[in-house]
């Protein structure tokens, strides 16, 4: 239920451990077996605590609940209790005393038993007063503990400030959890690790988008194994010689700028013309020479300069007169002959610089003929107000200049200084947590609406997990965001930013993440591998973001007929005629549709060598109903060795039955797990269990039965207003990242109310989320600065 | 011979770490040239989830003359450095009022000795750690503070332990009672984390001035915003200032200490290895470097968070461990629970044979060492905090008479061990937790 209450809970642990577990159970039971009950008495007006509770618990609790000499008689003390708003803030421990009375446990059959009809009565009355939240007062809006950025929202924000994808968070430790959820103010915490972390990050990512354009130095390079044209000469110890009108030479990557080549050749000299050599760059003959050694001990240098762009370039040396003797034979050569011994080039000078990126240059922007400080001024002022997602005054700007100043008294060049200036940006804490100030004057406990921009980082943190976009921001700027708010939503839920949502919210509202941790026995599972693992995950997350983009109502969580699969999870479900490792879209078979029935929910539910109905049945009343059973008492009863029944799952687990200690919460659970027992451990279908026949069926504690899977979903789909209200109080505390506490319920009751109008719609729960007082406002604190 | 290792080609190596065993004049300066300063001493906490099972790990015998039980079959080799400490407890792991939730009291009991808040998310809280009382008073020593490690990194989705926040089965470290310390789980990140910065070559003294530069001025911008904020906001804004200044004071000690050198051969890990074994190899291999360069001084290790359901193939159990911790005195999972015990012991006692091969003044780096192994739970099925598994390795610098079983009085706090390991450390404290005095009759 989401709500907390400390000291109601400390009161009822003092209990006898026994009992304890039936009152806590009282407030889950009682929910999902009201359904029929009326809600509201038929009292013309509204019950209140005073009026209808209290004679009844003087007269027959405070006996043995009440105080003697002030001092508590009982470990449960219900004289404390003055009006409808203590009752309210103890919501645990009165959804106790509601159970005990239904079942008849209290009082206590040695007791005078109240008359029939007082006994309904103060029921009714109790839930009234519950029920009773005033919600028309001035709303108590909460106030969320200011949210460090966590792991994927810093990754995210980064990519979108700086344009490029880094994950830079991946060596980050891990967040902390809390309701649920990771994104939760009050458990994000800083720890000098982490803070190490973000220098790091900052440092890196910096360097690696802005580059300090530094020119090739010139070094020479000589060419490694000249290659000679074909039947024009031979290569020798790494250089040539050239006996016909070919070239020999090697390519070469050179970067941009000036390039002096240098050829050592000596000749043969056969004739009347001495041998005549070209320096070729790429085929083309840059310069012309007259070869006038004429031996090995003779080396020439012959030297060209030219300008090269950057690329592959082919340098060589070409022949340009050869000359064959007449009395010229193979046993006794006697022709013109060009020795190249080796071709060395050094540079680049001159080089151009290379460009910058274009986030650099996006980055780096200024308006033109600015001083370097001038430039600088103007970028980081259109950083920060991006990092910051505000504005920021010129004295703001001028004090990150400083770190500036410092770079350039260590000598640091232009583009490291801005490095050190943004990185500062990055580290500082109002980039890394989302900041909301109180008005100045603000009285403590008064409520205020959030600033425009305020709301646009809530808005973009809750849809998107990350910065707002230009076009939120600048609404934002012009007051003009609440005007549009509802365009916006259905703006964001469109983009394909949404996905972070789906991952983020669906994947911890749906557990997924153990899913990545799961290790079903590969005996018992031998076609479970990483593939299938993926697959599943896939499904569930294209099936939620389906669910959002096309703005269907949240109950085809519980029950759809389409699903997404490839040809590996079609080939695990059984279905025909998929292939191909891209997801489609399909028409469910019979036995499956929604979430309750993917592999991936059921494996997650399940024991490494078998299915675990405990653990399913726990898990839909943890995550889809809001109702989850209380904890095992810690002395779980030892079971009598000799007592286990052989036979089904099913009959082995009766022993939770049949022990009455056992039975409270396990009656709960197990029919719910049971329901699902023809899907395996990993989810597959299955007609038997080992040598078992399986039985689906089952009865839940309020009486209604159910024949299986597809009967059990529709008695959830009943329960829509329990489903809606669990899928809100999540998503409301993710949205605002704090837990909810009891006055949050007028909120939840009004975006619920807005559903049942709607059809359920899934914009209509973010729509209202959104307008939500505690989404929309905030409790200051009063204290002076 | 001795090598600086510039940070470029630290970062460049590839390939699991090699430790050799140090000759003497590879010692840290500060060790070996001050033959009458004696080695500081170094403690380290590693922690098993679950509890043990008890009845083949406590001696039949006590005093020196006694057999290794089945469990701890695997320290034979250094039987003679390890002390068995029987009977010690840790209350504050008990409910005491807050109904379930035995594995995030324990977890978060261990090294505190304070009761956990029983919360889902707000206000989470504990108490302050051992090993933080200690790295508060001797952190200024060395490069880092202390060191803490993890083997599992993901946190879990949803409730960790009824109704206790995951924070408490993740760490045993504790700064302050509401700030837990995150565990590194990757043997690369803490690599580049002890070994990263350590020459004072000008270029790395001019960025560590520029860092050093950036830092003021955020702890400018956060003294600013904390002055506009007002209730829980400050704390955290509190949080930040305190990482940062953290971070501040150990750039300005770096500076002052001498540089750190590797053992030739030295090399830097590769990503963590999918085997579990290896891992905890390497993570072994990385507390002794740590220890051997002196660049910290205070290690916790948890070998598997509180809580875990790992399964174990290696040793033959193929379920997950806190199930069949569940076991209902049924004789094949104690089989199991004891297959992982022994597990355990025998990747401590790699850590043993690690810290013991490495020489250091008279003896070896594990004479100067206190490293307490153990867990805040007794038998997994009971959830009992009383007769834990306790063991104490290393001669505290000639401080601690190892090779023996003790026997400690019925519900004496695990927290009195502490206090004495602390006081040898060179950082006493009067009181901790739940602590009722400094546990005698080690030395």
């Amino acid at each position: 239920m989401g709500l907390s209450d400390r000291q109601g809970v400390k009161q009822t642990m003092r209990l006898a451990s026994l009992g304890m577990m039936f009152w806590i159970l009282a407030g889950a039971a009682a929910v999902l077996a009201d359904d029929s009950a009326p809600r509201k008495a038929d009292h013309p007006a509204p019950p209140t605590f005073a009026k209808d509770v209290l004679p009844f618990l003087k007269a027959h609790c405070f006996h043995c609940h009440g105080t003697e000499d002030g001092k508590n008689k009982a470990d449960l003390t219900l004289s404390k209790y003055a009006d409808d708003l203590s009752v309210q803030q103890d919501r645990k421990v009165w959804d106790n005393v509601l159970h005990m009375l239904r079942t008849g446990e209290m009082p206590p059959m040695e007791r005078k038993r109240p008359p029939a009809g007082e006994l309904e009565a103060v029921i009714e009355s109790i839930e009234g007063v519950m029920a009773n939240l005033d919600c028309s007062k001035a709303p108590n809006v909460g106030r969320v503990t200011v949210r460090r950025l966590n792991r994927d929202e810093y990754n995210n924000t980064i990519r979108d400030l700086l344009g490029v994808d880094f994950q830079p968070a991946a060596d980050f430790p891990q967040d902390d959890v809390g309701y649920g959820f990771d994104n939760i103010g009050d458990v994000l915490s800083t720890t000098p690790l982490l803070f190490e972390r973000y220098l790091a990050a900052a440092e890196s990512i910096l360097e690696k988008v802005i580059v300090v354009p530094e020119t090739a130095q010139p070094k020479d390079i000589r060419l490694q194994g000249l290659r000679v044209s074909r039947g024009m000469g031979e290569e020798t110890n790494g250089g040539g010689v050239l006996y016909g009108e070919g070239e020999a030479g090697n390519e070469q990557f050179l970067d941009a700028g000036d390039y002096n080549i240098h050829v050592e050749v000596y000749a043969k000299q056969v004739g009347d013309e001495k041998v005549r050599a070209a320096i070729r760059l790429n085929r083309e003959t840059v310069k012309e020479f007259e070869v006038t050694s004429s031996s090995r001990n003779q080396l020439q240098v012959l030297e060209a300069k030219v300008r090269v762009q950057s690329g592959t370039a082919r340098v060589g040396a070409g022949f340009l007169n050869p000359f064959v003797a007449p009395d010229h034979t193979d046993e006794t050569p006697h022709r013109r002959l060009l020795f190249v011994r080796s071709i060395v080039i050094d540079g680049p000078y001159n080089s151009p610089p290379p460009p910058a990126s274009a986030n650099q240059n996006k980055l780096l922007a200024h308006a033109e003929g600015l001083e370097p400080r001038e430039a600088a001024r103007e970028i980081i002022t259109r950083f920060s107000t991006r990092a910051f997602r505000r504005p920021v005054k010129a004295e703001e700007v001028e004090r990150i200049l400083r770190v500036y100043d410092i770079a350039e008294k260590e000598g640091e060049k232009y583009e490291e200084r801005l490095r050190l200036a943004l990185c500062r940006v990055l580290v500082s804490p109002h980039f890394l947590f989302r900041v909301e100030n109180d008005p100045p004057g603000a009285k403590p406990a008064e409520t205020y609406k959030i600033s425009e921009l305020e709301l646009a980082s809530r808005l973009s943190y809750f849809l998107w997990s990350t910065m707002p976009d230009d076009q939120l921001f600048n609404l934002a700027l012009n007051g003009e965001l609440r005007k549009n708010l509802d365009t916006q939503v259905q703006r964001m839920l469109k983009d394909k930013k949404s996905s972070a949502f789906v991952e983020n919210f669906g994947g911890q509202w749906l557990t997924l993440g153990r899913l990545a941790l799961v290790a079903p026995d590969i005996n018992y599972f031998p076609q479970f591998d990483d593939d299938l693992r993926a697959a599943m995950q896939k499904e569930t997350e294209l099936f939620l973001e389906d669910i959002v983009r096309e703005d269907r109502s949240i109950l085809h969580f519980l029950d759809a007929d389409f699903t997404y699969v490839n040809a590996r999870l079609a080939r695990h479900y059984g279905i025909d005629g998929v292939y191909g490792a891209e997801f489609r879209k399909i028409k469910t078979p019979a036995n499956r549709g929604g979430l309750l029935t993917q592999a991936s929910i059921l494996t997650l539910t399940s024991n490494p060598t078998r299915t675990s109905p405990v653990k399913r049945g726990k898990w839909i009343l943890e995550q889809l109903l809001g109702t989850p059973p209380p904890p095992p008492p810690p002395d779980v009863p030892e079971i009598d060795e000799k007592k286990i029944p052989t036979g089904s799952l099913r009959q082995v687990m009766e022993q939770h039955r049949a022990n009455p200690i056992c039975a409270s919460c396990h009656a709960r659970m197990d029919p719910i797990g049971f329901a699902f027992e023809n899907f395996d451990g990993i989810g597959a279908y299955r007609e038997k269990d080992g040598g078992f026949s399986i039985d689906p069926s089952g009865e839940l504690p309020d009486g209604k039965k159910f024949d299986g899977p597809s009967g059990l979903k529709t008695i959830l789909k009943e329960k829509k207003e329990l489903f809606a209200r669990s899928l809100t109080e999540k998503i409301l505390t993710y949205g605002l990242g704090r837990g909810l506490e009891f006055y949050d319920k007028c909120a939840v009751d009004r975006i619920i109310a807005a559903l049942e109008k709607n059809n359920y719609r899934f914009s209509t729960l973010i729509v209202e989320t959104v307008h939500s007082d505690p989404f929309q406002m905030r409790t200051a604190t009063g204290e002076k600065p | 011979m001795m090598q600086r290792i510039s940070r470029r080609t630290v970062l460049r190596g590839l390939g699991t770490v090699v430790a050799l065993p140090a000759l003497e004049a590879m010692l840290p300066r500060q060790i070996r040239a001050a033959e009458k300063v004696a080695a500081p001493r170094r403690m380290a906490f590693i922690y098993v989830p679950n509890g043990c099972h008890m009845d083949d790990w406590t001696p039949a015998k006590e005093g020196t003359d006694y057999e290794l039980p089945a469990i701890l079959q695997p320290l034979a080799p250094v039987k003679d450095d390890v002390m068995i400490l029987t009977g010690l407890m840790c209350d504050k792991a008990r409910p005491n009022g807050d109904g379930a939730g035995d594995h995030a009291r324990a977890s978060s009991a261990f090294l505190t000795g304070a009761q956990a808040r029983k919360t889902a998310g707000a206000n989470f809280r504990s108490g302050i750690s051992a090993d933080q009382i200690a790295a508060q008073k001797l952190g200024d020593q060395t490069r880092l503070a202390s060191l803490e490690l993890g083997i599992e990194k993901f946190r879990g989705t949803g409730n960790c332990d009824s109704g206790y926040s995951c924070v408490y089965e993740h760490t045993l470290a504790w700064r302050n009672p509401t700030t837990p310390l995150p565990t590194e789980v990757d043997p690369q990140i803490i690599f580049d984390r002890l070994f990263s910065e350590n020459s004072n070559d000008p270029e790395r003294l001019k960025r560590r001035r520029l860092r050093s530069s950036v830092l003021d001025a955020v702890l400018d911008d956060a003294h600013s915003l904390e002055r506009t904020l007002g209730g829980a906001d400050r704390q955290k804004l509190d949080q930040y200032l305190s990482s940062v200044r953290d971070i501040e004071d150990r750039i300005q000690r770096a500076e002052k200490l001498p540089p750190v050198e590797l053992p030739q051969g030295t090399k830097r890990p590769n990503e963590p290895p999918a085997d579990l074994t290896d891992h905890l190899h390497l993570m072994s291999d990385l507390m002794a470097l740590a220890f051997q360069t002196d660049v910290t001084r205070i290690i916790t290790f948890m070998f598997a968070r509180e809580g875990s359901d790992r399964s174990y193939p290696m040793a033959g159990v193929k379920e997950g461990h806190h199930t069949i911790t569940h076991h209902q005195n049924k004789p094949e999972l104690l089989a199991k629970i004891r297959a992982i015990n022994t597990y355990h012991i025998e990747q401590f006692a790699y850590l043993l044979g690690k810290l013991k091969s490495i020489p250091e003044g008279d003896g070896t780096l594990l004479d100067n060492c206190m490293i307490a192994y153990g867990s805040a739970i007794g038998d997994g099925n009971r959830h009992n905090h009383d007769d834990l598994p306790v063991l104490l390795a290393g001669r505290g610098g000639g401080t601690i008479k190892t090779g023996r079983h003790t026997r400690v009085e019925r519900e004496t706090p695990i927290n009195n061990l502490w206090l004495a390991m602390l006081e040898r450390m060179g950082a006493a404290t009067k009181q901790l937790g739940d602590s009722t005095g400094v546990l005698q009759g080690l030395g």
